[in-house]
């Protein structure tokens, strides 16, 4: 290099050590930037590629079944089949969305939507259901097509299936997919799981639930998985076993076609319901993988309002059956059952007239109840007052929540001062506490909370809050706050009733067993007289009123407690008697005490 | 024919460090072009072509160190002519990869003509400025500023982005270290700045989307981002010892893209760890030495300049590719010299590495 002059040699001197320079740059920039990756920021770099292989799935927990009080199933899980897509894997998905549509014949537009609504849901590789709960002559179908088109497969999926159907829909409820409020609520469940929407499955949603399993996944970046280790096994969730004796509630059911109301019996003795009947019901299984569009507007559209539990959350004036209360609450502020007042079928208070059904002439309480006199009852109003009457009815069990295990119950209504100001905007006057005593105005009661009044008068005086479980008995006792001989005379006046010739309950005498009841019948408009029966059909069926009966039915040590309302049925005798009637020769019928002796 | 003095004046550790370079590149080839499938592995072939390639990189080094480098000198306008000739042929008969036309097929090789134009324009660019000592002039500056731009612009337009930068700082290295007359500095400091936006406007939007999303790799993860989050967590979580040779689980189970080509060094850097890493980086340091040290001991000017383009390429293509594996540049296809896969550029590398060791071989033979 000595051949270049001495200014030029300085320049090549420069760019020598220029060059150098970059050499030692190059190596120190990037040993520095080596550590930092591999020594200082290892770990966090480390857990980033083993999250990149390692895919951690959970594994679905069975839930747990219903079974009714004998071990019958009444919901089980079955695998179902769906169509899924995986996007990643699916070379023209137009192409295969429209051969979707043509094996299932659902509209090409409705698939679209349903891909472009549950794609930002799924994880890439993962699979996204399509059409669910393919039929089994879809499936067989599709099955040899489906290997030809590829991303499209098919998967199984736990379906849960609800055995009878609308028989038990208000009891059972029904599961469908967690909705995003779910989803943030509850940590335990994860997109596209099933939850507990209404009846039982909402309330017993932890113990149905069990825990999902944990399983490890190594996988390429393709997705392709390429081993598969069980982390957690899961826990199925615990069956549920009912009260409910599915023969009777089935029984009940049927009996309860054509007509819409609600049937509650009861286990007098333990608060738990043997029958809870809701017509009409609603098949709970179209719910489960969604429910299209037009079964719900059906459903919704329907006057009847299938979707209502008419046990627990429509409440009714409780009309007559509401006596009985009052009658205890006579006896208790000392008034005398032996007193007769005399019935011209019309009361006078101030310039309006109140009616009672029938002329009845002299009435005793005793004959008061029986004959279901309503002027006796005016005069008795007369005296309690709303003050007396409000809080004893409360204290008899009405008005207020019951506590079953099922969601959604209504308290119905006990008025008092107070309510009626809020509510109505008016001052407590003296027409209302003749309105209450018969059980109309602003008396409201639900059938199950009349169910439970019922019970407690058969098993000496206890309010149980009741249970559709069959291992919960007995829940809370409470007493009714009568002294035993009020409640034995109630208790004796309803047997009369039934017993009595003249007795407004007559039709449901059964044979060896001791049966008390009361009719009631809730006014729906005032234009219809309560016990016109005769031309029922000329009134509209909108406009009929609503017949209720409380039973009650002894047979050795088995106590029943029965509440039937049916909606627009005329009168309690009539529309709801022979239904409480069936349920009797149901229930002490020869052949079935015969089926329960056997060993 | 052989010169016995010629052989003795080989420099034989560069030698070895090339083949160390090169030993270690196929080695891990051969990891990267496994990968799992279930239990068992299956083998692409890259080690073996490239096995190939550099048997035939070997062959041709010892070629060019056996003739003196001075021919070249009045080889070097036909060697940039053809090499221009044959870039110009891809645009009519050249393959796409990825959108962009790069390669050319002869028979049974596919060949990268943009390879070739490194070498043809940077000796031209040295027998150019080998004529005189003195720092280029402004007329100078023009003539050798169109030798430049044409090979940087038919590169840029195929597109290879980052060959097209490579080659003009590769030129511009061994101008700027040949010198620019004192004025002429001066008004390409004011002039360039205002120039450089206008290369945004040339870029293709794939192109600006990979420089937007190195600066900012979260912003799109599975898209154009995924390469360089991939590359990093690839190479960070090989840790200080590595995972071992074969069991890099991101270029095993194929999270790293293009692991055998462009990020050959991540899975590298995943399998030995940093030790290993930094081992490679010292020796790539080292041959660099060597290739400057044999510009110093160069006998002539031209000598001189041909080794100092040869380190600008190497250099560059090694910043580049480690710059873009470590997440610190943007991504542009360069491979890493003797350690990606890539028939032409083995070729190219062991051709420059023998032009080195022509010129160091040769540096007591002097007469003017």
């Amino acid at each position: 290099m000595s051949l270049f002059q001495e200014k030029s040699l300085l320049r090549e001197r420069l760019g020598y050590n220029f060059l150098l320079f970059l050499i030692v740059a190059l190596f120190c920039v990037f040993a520095v930037r080596l550590w930092y990756l591999q020594v200082y920021k290892a770990e966090y770099f480390f857990e980033k590629a083993q999250d990149n292989v390692q895919r951690r799935q959970l594994v679905y927990a069975p839930r747990g079944l219903f079974l009714d009080r004998d071990g019958r199933l009444l919901a089980v899980n079955e695998p179902s089949y769906s169509l899924a897509l995986v996007r990643e894997d699916t070379p023209d998905i137009d192409r295969t969305l429209k051969q979707v549509s043509r094996w299932t014949n659902i509209p090409l537009e409705q698939i679209q939507d349903e891909f472009h609504r549950g794609r930002t849901m799924v994880r890439s590789f993962e699979k996204q259901v399509l059409v669910s709960n393919l039929s089994y002559e879809l499936l067989t179908r599709v099955e040899t097509e489906v290997p030809y088109w590829p991303g499209v497969k098919i998967m199984v999926q736990p379906r849960r299936k609800y055995l009878q159907g609308e028989v038990l829909s208000h009891v059972l409820g029904y599961v469908a997919q967690a909705s995003e409020e779910e989803l943030r609520k509850d940590p335990g469940l994860r997109l596209g799981d099933n939850v507990g929407k209404h009846g039982l499955e909402f309330t017993m949603e932890q113990t149905l639930r069990g825990t999902k399993g944990l399983k490890q996944l190594e996988v390429d970046a393709a997705g392709r998985v390429l081993r598969e280790k069980i982390l957690d096994d899961p826990v199925s969730g615990e069956d549920v076993q009912l009260s409910i004796d599915l023969d009777l509630q089935e029984y009940i059911y049927y009996q309860m076609q054509g007509k819409t109301g609600a049937v509650v019996v009861l286990d007098a003795d333990t608060g738990q319901v043997r029958a809870l009947v809701s017509t009409p019901g609603y098949d709970n299984n179209k719910f489960v993988f969604g429910i299209s569009h037009s079964d719900w507007r059906d459903l919704v559209e329907n006057p009847h309002r299938p979707l209502r539990n008419r046990t627990i959350q429509n409440a009714y004036p409780p009309g007559s059956v509401f006596k009985p209360v009052m009658a205890a609450l006579g006896l208790e502020e000392g008034f005398d059952p032996k007193d007769e007042i005399f019935c011209r079928a019309r009361y006078r208070l101030g310039n309006r007239v109140f009616r009672c059904w029938h002329h009845h002439g002299d009435v005793d309480m005793h004959k008061a109840l029986v004959q279901s006199c309503d002027t006796y009852f005016y005069k008795l109003a007369r005296k309690l007052g709303v003050d007396k009457m409000s809080p004893f009815a409360k204290n008899s069990g009405l008005g207020k929540h019951t506590g079953i295990n099922l969601p959604h119950e209504r308290a119905g209504i006990i008025p008092d001062r107070e309510w009626k100001l809020r509510n109505v905007g008016e001052a407590w006057r003296g027409g209302d506490n003749l309105n209450m005593v018969i059980g109309q105005g602003f008396v409201q009661t639900t059938p199950l909370q009349m169910a439970v009044f019922t019970a407690a008068l058969v098993n000496g005086g206890t309010l149980y809050r009741p249970s559709l479980l069959l291992k919960e008995k007995k829940l809370d006792p409470e007493p009714l706050p009568w002294q035993e001989e009020t409640l034995d005379f109630i208790y004796q006046a309803m047997v009369d009733t039934v017993e009595n010739e003249r007795g407004t309950a007559r039709r449901l005498r059964t044979r060896d067993v001791e049966v008390g009841g009361k009719t009631g019948t809730a006014q729906v408009v005032r234009l219809m007289p309560e016990h016109a029966e005769d031309d029922l059909e000329a009134v509209d069926y909108w406009f009929r009123h609503h017949g209720w009966m409380i039973s009650t039915a002894r047979k050795g040590d088995e106590n029943y407690a029965v509440a039937t309302l049916v909606e627009h049925g005329g009168s309690g005798s009539r529309a709801a008697g022979p239904v409480v009637k069936s349920i009797y020769d149901y229930l002490f019928s020869p052949k079935k005490v015969a089926e329960e002796d056997l060993p | 024919m052989i010169d016995r003095q010629l052989v003795l004046h080989i420099n034989w550790y560069m030698l070895a460090l090339v083949a160390l370079l090169f030993s270690a590149g196929v080695l891990n080839l051969y990891s990267a072009s496994a990968f799992r499938m279930g239990e068992g592995t299956t083998l692409n072939n890259f080690y073996s072509r490239q096995l190939l390639w550099g048997g035939a990189g070997f062959l041709a080094m010892f070629l060019v160190m056996s003739f003196d480098y001075r021919h070249l000198k009045v080889m070097s306008w036909y060697i940039y002519a053809v090499s221009l000739i044959l870039l110009a042929c891809v645009f009519f008969w050249g393959v796409s990869i990825y959108g962009a036309q790069r390669w050319l097929h002869l028979g049974f090789l596919s060949f990268q003509p943009s390879e070739l134009v490194k070498l043809g324009a940077m000796i031209l660019m040295a027998h150019i400025l080998s004529r005189d000592e003195y720092p280029l002039q402004l007329r100078d500056l023009l003539k050798v500023l169109v030798i430049i731009i044409i090979p940087v612009i038919m590169v840029a337009r195929q597109p290879d982005l980052g060959s097209a930068l490579v080659i003009l700082f590769l030129l511009a290295g061994i101008v700027v270290y040949h010198g620019i007359d004192r004025k002429l500095v001066k008004v390409l400091l004011v002039l360039l700045p205002l120039v450089a936006p206008l290369f945004w406007l040339m870029l293709h939007d794939y192109q600006k989307t990979r420089l937007l999303s190195f600066l900012n790799p979260a912003q799109d993860p599975l898209g154009s981002g995924y390469h360089v989050i991939q590359s990093q967590i690839a190479v960070g979580s090989g840790g200080f010892w590595g995972k071992g040779f074969m069991e890099g689980t991101q270029s095993q189970l194929r999270f790293l893209p293009e692991k055998h080509t462009d990020f050959a060094f991540s899975v590298f850097s995943e399998e030995w760890g940093f030790l290993g890493a930094l081992i490679l980086l010292l020796v790539f340091c080292i041959f660099l030495y060597h290739v400057l040290s044999s510009s110093q001991q160069a006998k002539d000017r031209f000598g001189s300049l041909l080794c100092v383009g040869v380190f600008f390429y190497f250099f560059l293509q090694i910043m580049v590719n480690m710059g873009m594996v470590l997440g610190m540049l943007p991504v542009v296809g360069i491979p890493m010299p003797f350690i990606s896969y890539g028939g032409t550029s083995a070729l190219v590398n062991f051709i420059m590495v023998g032009l080195v060791l022509n010129v160091s071989m040769r540096r007591y033979m002097f007469k003017s």
